[in-house]
């Protein structure tokens, strides 16, 4: 059950782009901050939302 | 002995869904329980994964997980990057799944539940499940190509070329179908609307505290506007009960389309994280959890199904919309079995994260028997309401009747009663001032949904707040998709433009920006105010013109998927991709056809453009309307025109990619395969 609700929340965090921000920390050896939040959050925003959504 | 002991439970499993299965076919006059569409469907779910995907994947694809992905290849940390299987498998069942899969089972629902159960359970399984596994698999290997790129390399440029035009014009369709859903369901309805404009602040709100205030806090955010916008529907209800603020959310149609459309423009000309983003996180999130909900609640309601196995109206003459059960239920339901859009999504994220290609098997042939679940349960929620109700709600005035007496008197003569007093009564219980003439799916859908978790707790007294949870679900995500879809139209406009005046490619250009963006919600728009002001309610023409292309850009994907099993030489496995491509073609095309050619005036554009013709011709239209008729007559040319291009643009397609296998298969001369090069995988287990 712990091993569910822990997938659960990974999915969750993945949608949320939470884990893909964690990885680019990991990849540019960066630490968080607002404006390395908002780099990133402009960047992952574009090439995303440059995709129409499902119907 | 552990083999022998699964062979027994998958033969088991296996005459079960066959017995399921006969048992819906054969049954007559007794009240059909969902338990029995619930378990035909996890029984045929389950064997067409366990023995026809894994035939595919490995006969056919091949698929080895010594091979590197592109996510491990090309991997750097943004859009390549391996990913758990699971993980992935819901991040492309919450990309995929969008409004098709629920309002589509709820308007063809107007034939009878079985011809909908019999085709969500096998096109999903033979059909849509095929496509898009083969799809994402023939990305994978190609380092994460879109559709578009693929159609090109594969087919030729013809193919690519109209595979992309394909897309645009099916967009534009789609926007104006499902803005049509989200009007219909919010008109004269000052809850509803109340509860849909709160969250455009809320998501104002979102995009601010996220940015500046809890950077990063993506998933706490969310719980924060889910909050909100649950205080929003209880917001709703006080308005709705106020003599003051009531009348200034209640707004008809028209008023809603102008407030869509200029929702729409906003969304492509404000920064993305301000407006788009944070109602994007809080719409998956609200989808999956009622998607869940929804779940639970059959499991525990499991309610018994209240239309018939068929209507009446398999004779073509529904009320929803015209035309007999083959071909439209097919071009109705689209999403739940077959989505053609689908391979947008499996040639987008969902390859560059596969971190092993045997994931491919549960991500992408798994997750659309998951989406065809859930058509089953909007099927269900539909169905589980009264024939008499659920037809009031979904018929417009046009065919049942202007007023409600009129109406209930057409619907009970059908064979379907129902009163004024019991249309009434629902209504109060849904905190709604009618329930009448509310076509589009979405609110049939929503009081099917409220209806069965009011059952799990709280009775009547609590229907409409359910009511208007689930009206605020689908509205929510439906506006989403608005918004980034006519962004999306406008990336591609400015590419097309840019070419002949390079400022209008720069997105940082505010006047092209503007301009653009106008264009595509004007385009869009144009078609959703032409369904808002049809008095056969718009469904009737604008959802089977949806339905038409979504299926045609699947029959352009099954045409690269074939196109590519030939090259990989495994042309003997070509009926895997063709059978399902040649019946998307034969139903298509009929029901193209017939859209535009039918002599009956309720299905045929042409046939209802001259039938009003000869009426101004006669002088039986009245001298106030004839502007109005003429309008009619354009928009129903248009329309068959619309029709006529996808036709031809797919028929391009299919001939161009029969030429290539004739090519191919009659040459002795050997066929390359345009696949990325074969790397050993390193990617350690902990990795994931």
């Amino acid at each position: 059950m712990r091993a569910f609700f822990r997938g659960v929340m990974t999915l969750l965090r993945e949608i949320a782009d939470e884990n893909a921000y964690q990885r680019h920390l990991r990849v540019h050896g960066r630490v968080h901050s607002g404006a390395e939040w908002r780099r990133f959050l402009d960047d992952r925003l574009a090439r995303k939302f440059a995709q129409s959504k499902c119907c | 002995m552990k083999k022998i002991a699964g062979r027994i439970v998958w033969a088991l499993i296996s005459l079960a869904a066959g017995f399921f299965l006969a048992a819906i076919a054969v049954n007559r006059g007794e009240p059909m329980n969902s338990f029995w569409i619930v378990l035909a469907a996890a029984c045929t779910y389950l064997v067409g994964y366990r023995f026809y995907a894994k035939f595919i994947a490995a006969k056919v694809m091949a698929l080895d997980d010594q091979r590197a992905t592109p996510a491990e290849r090309l991997r750097d940390g943004h859009d390549y990057e391996p990913t758990n299987k699971w993980i992935l498998f819901g991040h492309h069942f919450a990309a995929i799944a969008g409004p098709g899969p629920l309002v589509g089972p709820t308007l063809a629902a107007q034939f009878g539940y079985l011809p909908s159960v019999y085709w969500i359970i096998i096109g999903a399984v033979l059909g849509g499940a095929v496509q898009d596994f083969v799809i994402l698999f023939c990305s994978m290997r190609r380092d994460g190509k879109t559709l578009g790129q693929m159609a090109r390399d594969e087919i030729g440029k013809l193919g690519g070329f109209t595979a992309l035009l394909t897309v645009l014009f099916i967009m534009i369709i789609l926007l104006a179908v499902i803005a049509l859903v989200v009007v219909n369901a919010l008109k004269g309805s000052p809850w509803g609307t109340f509860t849909i404009a709160a969250t455009m602040p809320i998501a104002l709100f979102m995009g601010v505290y996220l940015r500046f205030w809890r950077p990063g806090k993506v998933l706490e955010c969310s719980v924060v506007g889910f909050v909100l916008v649950i205080a929003s529907i209880f917001g709703g209800q006080a308005v709705a009960n106020s003599p003051v603020l009531a009348p200034w959310f209640t707004w008809p149609a028209t008023t809603l389309a102008v407030a869509v459309m200029v929702y729409g423009f906003l969304s492509s000309v404000l920064p993305v994280w301000l407006f788009l983003a944070p109602r994007d996180y809080l719409s998956t999130f609200i989808k999956l959890g009622v998607v869940a909900m929804l779940a639970v609640g059959i499991l525990l309601v499991h309610p018994t199904l209240q239309l018939p196995a068929f209507t009446r109206f398999v004779d073509g003459t529904g009320p929803i919309f015209a035309g007999k059960v083959f071909p439209f239920v097919f071009i109705t339901i689209a999403c739940g079995s077959v989505s053609g859009f689908h391979a947008l999504i499996s040639s987008g994220t969902t390859p560059k994260m596969i971190a092993r290609e045997w994931n491919a098997w549960p991500v992408g042939y798994g997750s659309m028997l998951l989406e065809g679940f859930v058509a089953i349960m909007a099927l269900i929620a539909a169905c589980s309401l009264q024939p008499g109700v659920f037809f009031a709600v979904n018929s417009p005035p046009g065919v049942v009747g202007a007023t409600p007496a009129a109406a209930v008197s057409t619907i009970s003569n059908w064979g379907y009663p129902v009163s004024v007093a019991d249309m009434n009564a629902l209504a109060a219980d849904a905190g709604e001032k009618t329930l009448f003439y509310r076509t589009g799916g979405a609110p049939s859908l929503a009081l099917g949904m409220a209806h069965i978790f009011s059952t799990t707790g709280g009775g009547p007294a609590i229907l409409g707040f359910w009511y208007h949870f689930a009206i605020m679900f689908e509205a929510l995500f439906i506006l989403t998709i608005i918004a980034a879809g006519t962004r999306v139209g406008r990336f591609m406009l400015q590419d097309l433009l840019g070419q002949a005046w390079p400022p209008l490619k720069r997105s940082t250009w505010m006047p092209g920006v503007f301009a653009t963006s106008g264009v595509v919600v004007l385009t869009w728009g144009y078609f959703l105010y032409q369904g808002v002001r049809d008095p056969l309610g718009g469904i009737n023409s604008l959802w089977p013109l949806f339905g038409i292309a979504n299926q045609l850009l699947a029959a352009v994907a099954l045409c690269v998927g074939t196109t590519v099993f030939i090259k990989m030489h495994r042309a003997r496995y070509m009926w895997i991709t063709a059978v399902p491509l040649v019946w998307l073609v034969c139903v298509t095309f009929t029901a193209g056809y017939q859209k535009i050619f039918s002599d009956q005036p309720r299905v045929g554009f042409l046939a209802e453009a001259s039938h009003l013709q000869s009426a101004i011709n006669a002088g039986t239209i009245a001298a106030g309307k004839i502007t109005e008729t003429q309008g009619t007559i354009f928009n129903d040319r248009l329309d068959a025109a619309v029709c006529g291009m996808f036709l031809i643009m797919v028929t391009l397609i299919l001939v161009d990619s029969v030429r290539v296998w004739y090519r191919i298969l009659s040459s002795a001369r050997q066929v390359t395969v345009d696949e990325s090069p074969f790397v050993l995988s390193r990617l350690q287990v902990e990795e994931l």
